[in-house]
């Protein structure tokens, strides 16, 4: 078949060659012809492309640096093995030896604490800036390095054991200390350092090191280096953790190394019960799932300026096919099939695209390595912390994202490669037309939104929000699509008599109601866009807002640690708060104590919370719980978590209550008519869930309980935070200083007062999300380029009608006057769609995509005011932009192509 | 033709058109040169000449759409080169009816709207002046028609009533009849004339048809040099 679909036309010699390759010379003089419009184009892909590609490979880089540091810090051991949660007695130690296929276990001790170099332990209170773990916006790490602790994490291990297991994470002595104490490795009064950790701390090998140990410092002699990379790392000997950490006999992991032939999986059904055996990788494993909804939102929000690109691909192609409608009639009369007319627009989109990917490609590649230098590939979410990851490629990625470049570029054509199939020559020769504008039917339009709305309805997929994001992109389509409808419905209105213009406008715009769609598809996108960020950014600032008025209802905040993790070893104990509670100018105080549990293996650990909740309706933000999928049954099930952690309420057993954040709803499946099981290494502690709470500071749960309960409970009556309420007459400055004078060290405790928490936490908030206003102005600007350069296509296409309004007295202000007029009333058609798809794309992201990735909820906040200021000001620089752009359709082309007959 | 405005020898009525030595050229290549000729009030003119000529450059120079390069038009009175862009814009409006070859209606307005167009953009709405002309021109009853359900020869007429609605001095007619049979050209010219006629209209018509041209009062023939009578026709010589 010559020609035709495949766009293939036999060569006389028997060759084939494709039609873009034979029309090459065509190509490549509309690119000479238009070399700006056609690279705005290609920048837009390539912007689109660099964004995701970057995003993927910092992150990437990241992971695998992480990963990197977590294997060389644990070695590579052919199993792990531990409790299902927290630590446990090492008698087990002795239990595993004997078990079949296990050559070498190597017990391991490993928690979070603070490190100050020197022997004082003297570190300089500083202000406390941000509190809790897992946090995203709201609150983030604090730069301990400020207050001159450093936190660190301590791997403490047998020397002797480990050597086989995981040498490369075997400490390496000096040689002054090694000529000393042969059995360095062994020496209780000797840390080793990885880089990262001398690199903060200052230390040379010799020096001293104080690691916190609950109320008091330890001192140690820095012995030597560890090769490990990653976040600080202090290795010593285990039997000197143990007794110096109040960690005797117990252990946090065992690592083993297997007989020859023993995979990991056969040990399974040998251990001893009680012990689970845990992947290798399960450290790198937590972090990647910690990070996974965070990282994937990051790639969709990258992937919507590739989305927003293809609408200006398609701008720009179909105003190149606009003004070659001629040339497409010619070759359409010389012989070019329709197919083939289709092909060649379809060619030049792709070569549009591969050159707008390749520039992304290096672009992103770039940006990665800038981003990787500058931000240590943390992109805000603090979720690498302490690592310094090299760029690492990504072959597979390169390829994806390069073809998604390709991609969106052809999708943008695919409107206009259509246009000049459909075109007639005949009809085109005589200018009667370009070509048929494809019209997107209505029902096609309210299916994609009824579409949309089920999707959005949908759970989550392996914990990702994929079925709304689905929703979000059908909502688009279908909202885009649903122009020329809304243009119908707008303009059924009885017409404007009293003005010839407005009349003029009125009626060509609902005439050509089809072509609105070209026109105002990228505004459409893009104000949706912005709707809906702008909603779903207020919304967030607003729960964050009443959320920080109602857990921060004191005056002075004191804390021992910044993360659950260091709380173990951070800590006061119960006779400080007396003698707090005693100091001139504090009122009130209220002491909390928080625990870090881990639940299942791969997941990060929920919070404990102990504080005083006489009144949890008045000390938690309560909301409504979540539903969880199965209802009741689904809870006991565990929801996606495990088995086990969660059991039904009979109501019967005198069981102490506890308020759980959403996260353990969603997660877990403890919702109020269960009772949750926390392993704690004093025993099980079983909770009635009563009720549910907001907590933006911990994305992966938290549990709180009245800690008098607790303290009877468990007999833990340590202390982490203090909230104080002052006198009226207090020094905030003098209250400070005294707390300071009653703790054991002054440089345990970090302080803030309630206002600068709530400012900070605000301004961490809205400098997380600047990002979106300028993602907003972008995505706003391609889609007013977008209806230049539809209306410039317009403008050629009708420049008789233009040159005919002339011709009857039309100055030039009123022809681009009526212009202007009609692209008002296609805006204002779709602005409404515009606004009403960003409304209810809003609603997906605060009530579906934001719950689904990061386990809390949100009320929607509608801010009406900006909301309208952002629709006028779409409307006005929409219809600048026309009047800009319609300047042609008074030009002396215009008003001389009336005499064009043909 | 003696009864005829403008026909008589040395009577010189009320003269709408004036065009004295206009000359009009494209960067260094002349189109025209030293063109002049009159058209009096209710005189109809028709225009002869060769393609390339600048026959349609001519007009657009008299409605003030061109520049012209030298010389003056005189329109009414009025010298179109000293006035400013929107001034020629209401002179157009006031003064000019236009019927083209392509017919060139707007296709998203209704055939009594587009009729109606000239005298909205006047500020007036006449509904019952438009349904005249619409019988007029043999349209009755198709006002509510759109243009994509017309014939040619329809939408020529309504062109021509377009043309005549808000009551024109002059009306320029560039090759009217040139996409139409010669049955329905024949009819189309009719219309023409009689409504110029019966308003009083001049009308200045471009052609190649020497039987359209030979309905006309007078015939001129455009030559690159200027206009020169057509000597073929009765009238020729005249106001030239």
């Amino acid at each position: 078949m010559p020609g035709g679909r495949l766009g293939r036309r036999r060569a006389p010699g028997g060759l084939e060659a494709p039609t873009w390759v034979r029309l090459w010379p065509l190509l490549t003089a509309e690119w000479r012809h238009h070399p700006w419009r056609h690279a705005a184009a290609v920048l837009a892909v390539a912007l689109g492309v660099a964004l995701a590609w970057s995003v993927h490979l910092i992150n990437g880089s990241a992971l695998s640096e992480f990963s990197a540091a977590v294997r060389s810090a644990q070695g590579e051991p052919d199993a792990v093995v531990r409790v299902a949660a927290g630590d446990f007695d090492d008698g087990w130690l002795d239990r595993l030896a004997v078990v079949p296929g296990v050559r070498q276990a190597s017990p391991v001790v490993s928690f979070e604490t603070y490190a100050l170099p020197g022997a004082s332990g003297q570190a300089p209170a500083a202000p406390l800036s941000k509190p809790q773990d897992g946090q995203r916006a709201a609150i983030a790490d604090p730069d301990t390095r400020a207050l001159g602790r450093v936190a660190v994490r301590v791997v403490a291990m047998d020397a002797l054991a480990a050597a086989a297991i995981a040498p490369g994470a075997l400490p390496q002595p000096s040689p002054a200390v090694r000529a000393r104490q042969p059995l360095a490795l062994l020496d209780p009064n000797l840390v080793f350092l990885n880089p990262a950790a001398r690199d903060r701390l200052g230390l040379a090998d010799g020096q001293t090191l104080a690691l916190q140990a609950g109320p008091h410092w330890r001192h140690f002699e820095v012995g030597g280096s560890v090769a490990a990379a990653g976040p600080p790392l202090v290795v010593l000997d285990i039997a000197a953790a143990q007794a110096g950490f109040g960690l005797e006999g117990r252990l946090s992991r065992i690592d083993l190394r297997l007989a020859p032939g023993v995979a990991a999986a056969d040990l399974a059904g040998a251990l001893p019960p009680g012990l689970v055996l845990v992947p290798a990788d399960e450290a790198a494993q937590r972090v990647s799932n910690l990070s996974r909804a965070y990282r994937v939102n990051l790639t969709v929000l990258a992937l919507v300026a590739l989305f927003v690109g293809a609408f200006l691909v398609y701008s720009v192609v179909a105003l190149s096919v606009a003004q070659r409608a001629p040339s497409f009639a010619l070759l359409g009369v010389l012989g070019l099939t329709a197919g083939e007319r289709r092909a060649l627009v379809l060619a030049e989109c792709a070569l549009l695209g591969l050159a707008g990917s390749a520039a992304g490609l290096a672009l992103g590649a770039g940006l990665a390595l800038a981003a990787l230098r500058g931000l240590a590939g943390d992109l805000g979410g603090g979720y690498f912390p302490g690592i310094a990851p090299a760029l690492r490629w990504d072959g597979l990625g390169l390829v994806v994202f390069g073809a998604l470049g390709v991609a969106s570029a052809l999708v943008g054509g695919w409107v206009p490669a259509r246009r000049a199939q459909s075109l007639q020559p005949a009809q085109a020769l005589k200018g009667l037309g370009g070509g048929a504008a494809t019209v997107p039917p209505t029902r096609a339009a309210l299916a994609l939104l009824a579409l949309g709305a089920g999707l959005a309805l949908l759970p989550p997929v392996a914990g990702l929000p994929l079925a709304a994001y689905a929703s979000v992109a059908a909502l688009l389509v279908g909202g885009v699509a649903l122009v020329p409808g809304a243009v119908q419905v707008l303009l059924a209105l009885p017409r404007p008599e009293g003005s010839v213009l407005a009349l003029l406008a009125w009626q060509r715009a609902r005439h050509q109601r089809h072509t609105a769609t070209a026109a105002v598809a990228g505004v459409v996108a893009s104000l949706a866009l912005s709707v809906a960020l702008t909603v779903m950014v207020t919304s967030f600032r607003q729960g964050v807002t009443d959320w920080l008025d109602r857990v921060l209802p004191a005056d002075l905040y004191a804390r021992t640690a910044s993360s659950a993790g260091a709380s173990a070893q951070a800590w006061l104990p119960q006779d400080v708060l007396a003698r707090v509670q005693a100091l001139p100018g504090v009122r009130r105080v209220e002491a909390s104590r928080l625990r870090s549990v881990a639940l299942t293996p791969g997941r990060p650990p929920v919070t404990l919370v102990a504080r005083d909740l006489a009144d949890p309706a008045a000390a938690l933000p309560l909301v409504q719980a979540p539903s969880v999928p199965g209802g009741l049954a689904g809870s006991l099930r565990g929801a996606d978590g495990p088995a086990g952690a969660v059991e039904p309420d009979d109501g019967h057993a005198d069981l102490p209550e506890a308020w759980v954040s959403e996260a353990m709803v969603t997660l877990y499946g403890a919702a109020p008519g269960t009772v949750l099981r926390l392993p704690l290494d004093e025993g099980v502690l079983r909770l009635r869930v009563r009720g549910v709470w907001r907590d933006y500071a911990r994305q992966f749960g938290a549990v709180a309980v009245d800690r008098g309960v607790y303290r009877r409970l468990t007999g833990d009556d340590r202390v982490n935070d203090l909230a104080l309420w002052l006198a009226p007459a207090a020094s905030m400055d003098s209250v400070q200083a005294a707390l300071r004078a009653v703790a054991p060290e002054p440089g345990m405790l970090e302080f803030a007062a309630t206002q600068d928490l709530r400012r900070l936490s605000l301004a961490i908030f809205d400098r997380s999300f600047a990002v979106t206003y300028y993602l907003q102005a972008v995505a706003i600007g391609i889609g007013l380029v977008g209806v230049a350069a539809s209306l410039s296509a317009q403008v050629l296409a009708r420049r008789k009608e233009f040159g005919l309004l002339s011709h009857l007295g039309l100055t030039r202000g009123q022809v681009v006057g009526v212009v202007a007029g009609e692209t008002l009333a296609w805006l204002a058609a779709g602005a409404l769609v515009g606004l009403g798809l960003g409304l209810a794309i809003s609603v997906v992201l605060v009530h579906v995509v934001n719950p689904q990735s990061f386990h809390w909820t949100m009320e929607l906040v509608l801010p009406w005011a900006r909301l309208a200021a952002l629709c006028a000001a779409v409307l006005l620089a929409g219809t600048a932009t026309a009047a800009f752009s319609a300047r042609r359709a008074a030009s002396r082309a215009a008003v001389l192509s009336v005499k064009e007959d043909w | 033709m003696a009864a005829h405005p403008g026909g008589a020898q040395g009577m010189i009525p009320h003269l709408m058109l004036e065009i004295h030595d206009l000359s009009k050229t494209y960067g260094e290549a002349p189109v025209f040169t030293g063109v002049s000729m009159r058209v009096a009030a209710g005189e109809f003119v028709a225009l002869l000449g060769e393609s390339g000529v600048g026959k349609s450059t001519l007009l657009n120079c008299i409605a003030g759409l061109d520049e012209a390069s030298a010389g003056r038009v005189m329109l009414g009175g009025q010298e179109v080169g000293t006035m400013d862009g929107d001034a020629r814009a209401r002179l157009r409006r006031a003064r000019l009816g236009f019927v083209f070859q392509a017919f060139h209606v707007l296709p998203h307005l209704d055939v009594e709207d587009n009729v109606g167009l000239p005298l909205r953009l006047l500020g007036r709405r006449d509904d019952a002046r438009v349904r005249r002309l619409l019988e007029a021109v043999g349209l009755a009853g198709l006002g509510a028609r759109m243009p994509a359900q017309l014939s040619g020869g329809q939408l020529q007429r309504v062109a021509i009533a377009r043309a005549l609605a808000h009551r024109p001095a002059l009306i320029l007619a560039d090759e009217p009849t040139g996409n139409l049979d010669p049955a329905t050209a024949a009819r189309v010219l009719d219309v023409l004339l009689a409504q110029a006629r019966a308003d009083g209209a001049a009308c200045l018509l471009v052609t190649h048809s020497l039987a359209a041209a030979a309905r006309a009062d007078r015939v001129l023939r455009l030559t690159s040099h200027g206009v020169v009578p057509h000597a073929a026709h009765p009238g020729a010589g005249v106001m030239a």
